[in-house]
């Protein structure tokens, strides 16, 4: 990897300002806390498609093994135990494995933010205000590359909207009795050509949600909205009353996705058990073995209040308002 | 050669259903939750059709070994264009489809470069650029002042490119033979 210079990005990169200014703003008036958080970490939630990046603290003979946090859910949701209400962290999160890409960097921005008190449908309508108010403030100047007249604007006046079931129905032919069958569901990904051998259902599901339904999203101008997931999918989302839908949502605007959120898991011994299989999920895919942070479950025992989190990729939020269509263009100096 | 679709780049020839295609542009993508995957614009060597392809990231890809020899241009004809490697004197021919637009822009004797597996031509590596010189342009129109203002000239291979104003009949430019577009005067 090299360090790269990129000074012509200069107006892109106030515009990363302009929307990080906003954003602040719209939650100082919400009253949201902003929360300054560590970025090392001695223990960390284990998630199984997500690499971490490991190092070391040293100390004469001490030496012990601290993690760059992926995202900085486990110290937001320990301030929610506490009672301290709505908050929001702002900052750098890292994720390994993950090459520089379009949309990716290792190191990049993440803008997470709970609140007490709603589900993940009524998060959606926050989400929204958040967007709207963005937009606003910076004269509507999103553009869409997919809406094929003169005025392209992205509205964000409503969702385009689609629970995972329709979507997989309408786009990809598949029915909710193979979505929701693991076996069943391998099967009809087989009929349709994807390579199965030694593939999981998480691999296939997001194989063709990126192949087939995508590429269909945000076609109508208004960001889209997909809820309601296999709960395979969400090792921290509540699960609705069947048991078998996890209340997320996943959000993209003109075909990117930004962000997803979910209703916060609450049960410590449902979490306890779900650490335990993503934990066996990041073995099996040869992921680095860290520290588990069993402090958090401990935590969890005193209450996580009803609750609804959400992530959102802020370079990527910027890239919609700043119309590029790489990260790094945002960026003054990119290690490439 | 088996690789993870993850390591896939451009310029890359990869089977897909059977056939062969050539990766045009492949981008890493891992959604917030979930498996990684490699997006791709992959090309049809026979149709020359682009179709977007989301492979698992940890998926096993086929990657032909390709070998690239420099050829030379002789011609074409109203389907294929005809190419000689001037170490075997070896003939290959090679459909007006897989070349595109580049056929457009060769010159008799121009020297590129040629896939080729299990010793057939797959398609050429177009040249970054070509010179060519001007035999046709009408002369810049007095006034006008626009920057950046084009004007259709026609160039020694017979099709018409857009030179800035001042280019005149009898000069050299360079043009990128696979957009067609102007890139410098030489």
């Amino acid at each position: 990897m090299k360090i790269k210079t990129s000074i012509n990005n200069l107006n892109n990169y106030k515009i990363y300002l302009r929307v990080e200014e906003e954003v602040n703003k719209f939650f100082k008036r919400k009253g949201y806390l902003k929360a300054d958080l560590p970025v090392l970490s001695p223990a960390l939630i284990p998630e199984s498609y997500l690499e971490i990046f490991e190092t070391k603290f040293r100390y004469f003979n001490r030496k012990e093994k601290l993690y760059l946090t992926p995202s900085p859910e486990l110290f937001l949701k320990r301030l929610l135990i506490t009672g301290i209400g709505n908050c929001y962290y702002l900052g750098k999160a890292f994720r390994n494995s993950e090459p520089n890409s379009s949309w990716h960097l290792p190191e990049f921005t993440m803008l997470e933010f709970y609140k007490v008190g709603i589900n993940y449908l009524e998060m959606a309508d926050e989400v929204l205000e958040l967007l709207r108010f963005i937009s606003v403030r910076l004269s509507f100047r999103a553009k869409s590359r997919n809406l094929k007249k003169n005025d392209n604007r992205i509205s964000f006046e409503r969702w385009e909207k689609y629970s995972i079931t329709q979507a997989f129905l309408k786009f990809a032919g598949i029915t909710e009795e193979e979505l929701f069958n693991q076996k069943l569901f391998i099967k009809k990904a087989k009929s349709k050509g994807y390579k199965v051998d030694s593939a999981s259902y998480e691999d296939l599901f997001s194989q063709i949600l990126a192949q087939e339904i995508e590429p269909r999203l945000g076609k109508s101008g208004y960001p889209s909205l997909l809820y309601d997931y296999p709960y395979e999918l969400s090792s921290l989302a509540k699960l609705n009353k069947n048991g078998k839908i996890a209340e997320r949502c996943e959000f993209y605007i003109d075909g990117l996705e930004v962000g997803g959120f979910c209703t916060e898991l609450n049960d410590y011994k449902e979490q306890e058990k779900r650490f335990f299989q993503e934990s066996e999920k990041r073995k099996k895919n040869n992921l680095i073995n860290h520290t588990i942070d069993k402090g958090f479950i401990k935590t969890l025992k005193y209450g996580l209040p009803d609750c609804t989190g959400a992530g959102i990729g802020f370079d990527r939020l910027v890239m919609i308002f700043a119309n590029v269509d790489s990260i790094d263009k945002l960026k003054l100096i990119n290690i490439l | 050669m088996k690789t993870n679709a993850g390591n896939l780049k451009r310029g890359d020839f990869v089977f897909y259903q059977d056939t062969i295609w050539q990766v045009q542009k492949a981008d890493f993508y891992s959604p917030g939750k979930g498996a990684a995957l490699m997006k791709t614009r992959i090309k049809n060597i026979l149709s020359a059709k682009n179709i977007e392809y989301n492979y698992k990231s940890n998926e096993q890809v086929d990657v032909l070994d390709v070998s690239s020899v420099e050829m030379q241009y002789l011609y074409k004809d109203s389907e294929n264009i005809f190419l000689m490697d001037e170490r075997t004197y070896n003939q290959f021919s090679l459909s007006l489809v897989v070349v595109g637009k580049t056929a457009d822009f060769l010159k008799e004797g121009e020297k590129m470069f040629v896939y080729l597996y299990n010793d057939k031509p797959l398609t050429i590596r177009p040249p970054m650029s070509v010179s060519l010189k001007i035999i046709e342009a009408a002369d810049a129109i007095k006034g006008d002042t626009v920057t950046g203002a084009k004007k259709p000239a026609i160039v020694e291979t017979g099709v018409t490119v857009l030179v800035p104003l001042f280019i005149k009949v009898g000069e050299m430019i360079t043009v990128n033979p696979e957009t067609g577009e102007y890139t410098g005067r030489v």
